[in-house]
């Protein structure tokens, strides 16, 4: 444990510069920010047509799709489909020979991107949010230290699950499908199609237990000050457990994968 | 005992499919599968700070071998131990003893300078930073690194890649090296200087090495020692040079000729190996060659002569054909 925690510090220097080195990729990943902006458009004609929905006037709509477009870009992973690629290549191997779980290489490549994306995002949204009277956050700054820790534990989930889920490539080359059939479910039940407050009871009372909520309309609501005390600390056990359970079978399946391991090419 | 292979084997399931679209769409209801014998009973040791040559044909079972003896791949059988450890359980401490470097493979980070890949193995291999400035500093001087330092690795050649990867790989001073390839596809100079490295490494630091490669003068540099593989069955394990006496019972008599010469004069000697009339090889058995040397320089124009064992390259050769002749006698 201490030699992962020294070992640290230079894997994050490495992952901020390598982000850095892929500034293209950076600026492209940004800009798929403005997916989120389309359906804000098409809320925002239904709202001039029949009034706020479940709550979300126009300001609701644009505060909600501009926060969730920045809380994706720091829980977003591409972890399923880096494993799944080194695994059936075998690129692996080289992470293999080294005293350390490849999983800190994962994340601290991740971080150096988000360390990046912060960077650039966090002023942008500042400005903003004096600039936009739409764009409202009615929570108390301190407040904002529970958001990061929700993001943070959101971003922390979904490496953790993508990780478990890509263990399945030392069995079968189709995870990258697998995976995202997975999250074209997570994509209502995570708040990215629209607010969750707009479907019914039901899919609201699944949506809460499942893990895709964590990493984006948890967080959000919990920016736009739609949560209470109670929904928070449910909100915050739901991402642990989940993120203890997926790593528990991360576990499991890289003990059992690694037997399967064909370490291909040479 | 550094390394003690007993009874080794590494079997592959490996899926089955003609290349047709039917065949495909058949293999999406019933698979077939067959068992690929990567390697099968292989067994031998290895001492601290020995030198061995991995030699054998692709698809022999060398780079698989390795790869057990590093803990990538499980075995189907048999057990290895490398400096006391079982590779496959991946012990911290193993994992910090030993290197494999595989020509084909890269660790280093490749869109930043090398040296940023030597402090992220400065940091995971927890190398006190005293220990790790020498190490560098000796790298830097021996591989003439330098220049390379700063470059992003992206922009580097093959042989100032391989050379900044070695460095990478032995900053931890570990005591077993691996090396798959590690000359591949590297021009001359640049396969000597590899060389020159890896012998100077194991002489300071009495590391035991084993390794494989294409180009046979990598071997007769490196190692006394080889062990011959093909099948998936060690065929030789031994001498590099009773080897060659073993598989060839024969040296080469070069004599350059001032003019021609009878054939039936030259086949009187030996077995005339095809070539020109003024340069000739002949094949003399082993112990009548200094008679015969001596009776060509008194019966024939002979402006020079040399006394040669037959290339490895041809030798290994041999000692492969024998074995798929005996592979095809029992088939």
């Amino acid at each position: 444990m201490a030699d992962l925690a020294r070992a640290y510090p230079a894997l994050l220097r490495a992952g901020l510069l390598q982000a850095m080195a892929y500034r293209a990729q950076v600026v492209l990943w940004l800009l798929t920010s403005l997916f989120p902006l389309i359906m804000l458009g098409a809320w925002l004609s239904v709202e001039r047509e029949v009034g706020a929905v479940a709550g979300y006037d126009a300001a609701g709509f644009v505060s909600y799709y501009v926060t969730a477009a920045v809380v994706n870009h720091f829980t977003v992973v591409s972890a399923s489909w880096d494993w799944d690629h080194d695994i059936r290549t075998g690129e692996l191997s080289v992470k293999l020979l080294k005293p350390l779980d490849p999983f800190h290489i994962h994340l601290t490549g991740h971080l150096g991107y988000k360390a990046l994306i912060g960077a650039l995002l966090l002023p942008a949204i500042t400005v903003l949010a004096v600039a936009l009277p739409a764009l409202h956050y009615p929570i108390r700054p301190g407040v904002w230290v529970i958001v990061a820790a929700a993001v943070a534990s959101g971003f922390l989930l979904n490496l953790i699950m993508a990780s478990a889920f890509a263990m399945l490539a030392f069995w079968s080359t189709q995870v990258g499908n697998l995976y995202q059939i997975w999250w074209g479910v997570g994509f209502f039940l995570s708040g990215w199609i629209a607010p969750l407050e707009l479907f019914p009871a039901w899919f609201r009372a699944v949506a809460r237990v499942l893990p895709f909520r964590s990493s984006l309309a948890f967080p959000v609501e919990l920016a736009l000050g739609r949560l209470d005390r109670l929904a928070v600390a449910e909100g915050f056990l739901v991402t642990l457990a989940w993120t203890a359970a997926f790593g528990a079978a991360y576990r499991l399946l890289w003990r059992r994968g690694l037997r399967h391991y064909e370490a291909v090419g040479s | 005992m550094a390394i003690e292979v007993d009874n080794l084997s590494k079997h592959f399931r490996v899926h089955h499919r003609e290349a047709s679209l039917r065949s495909s769409l058949r293999s999406l209801l019933r698979r077939r599968y067959e068992t690929v014998r990567a390697v099968e009973g292989a067994s031998f040791q290895v001492a601290q700070g020995e030198v061995v040559g991995f030699l054998g044909p692709n698809g022999a079972g060398k780079t698989t071998t390795l790869k057990c003896l590093a803990g990538l791949l499980h075995p189907t059988g048999g057990r290895v131990r490398v400096l006391g450890f079982t590779p496959h359980q991946r012990d911290r401490e193993f994992l910090r003893s030993f290197t494999l470097i595989m020509g084909q493979r890269n660790q280093l980070l490749w869109d930043l300078p090398a040296l940023e890949t030597f402090q992220v193995n400065r940091a995971i291999y927890a190398i006190p930073q005293r220990a790790y400035r020498a190490a560098l500093d000796e790298f830097v001087d021996l591989l003439d690194l330098a220049p390379l330092l700063t470059k992003p690795v992206r922009k580097l050649s093959l042989g100032e890649r391989m050379r900044c990867e070695l460095a990478a790989s032995l900053l931890h001073q570990p005591r077993v090296l691996f090396l798959d390839e590690p000359t591949l596809g590297l021009d001359v100079t640049a396969q000597a200087a590899i060389r020159a490295f890896v012998q100077s490494y194991n002489r300071r630091s009495e590391a035991t090495v084993l390794l494989t490669s294409h180009y046979m003068a990598d071997v007769t540099a490196l190692a006394q020692r080889v062990l011959v593989i093909d099948q998936g069955t060690l065929r030789y394990d031994g001498d590099l040079s009773e080897l060659v006496e073993r598989t060839a019972p024969y040296r080469l008599l070069r004599l350059t000729l001032e003019r021609t010469v009878e054939p039936r004069v030259l086949a009187a000697l030996g077995e005339v190996e095809p070539g020109g009339e003024l340069s000739v090889t002949i094949r003399v058995p082993r112990a009548d060659v200094t008679a015969r040397a001596s009776e060509a320089l008194a019966r024939l124009p002979v402006s020079d002569v040399a006394i040669e064992d037959p290339p490895v390259e041809d030798i290994i050769r041999e000692v492969f054909a024998a074995g798929a002749a005996e592979a095809d006698r029992h088939g």
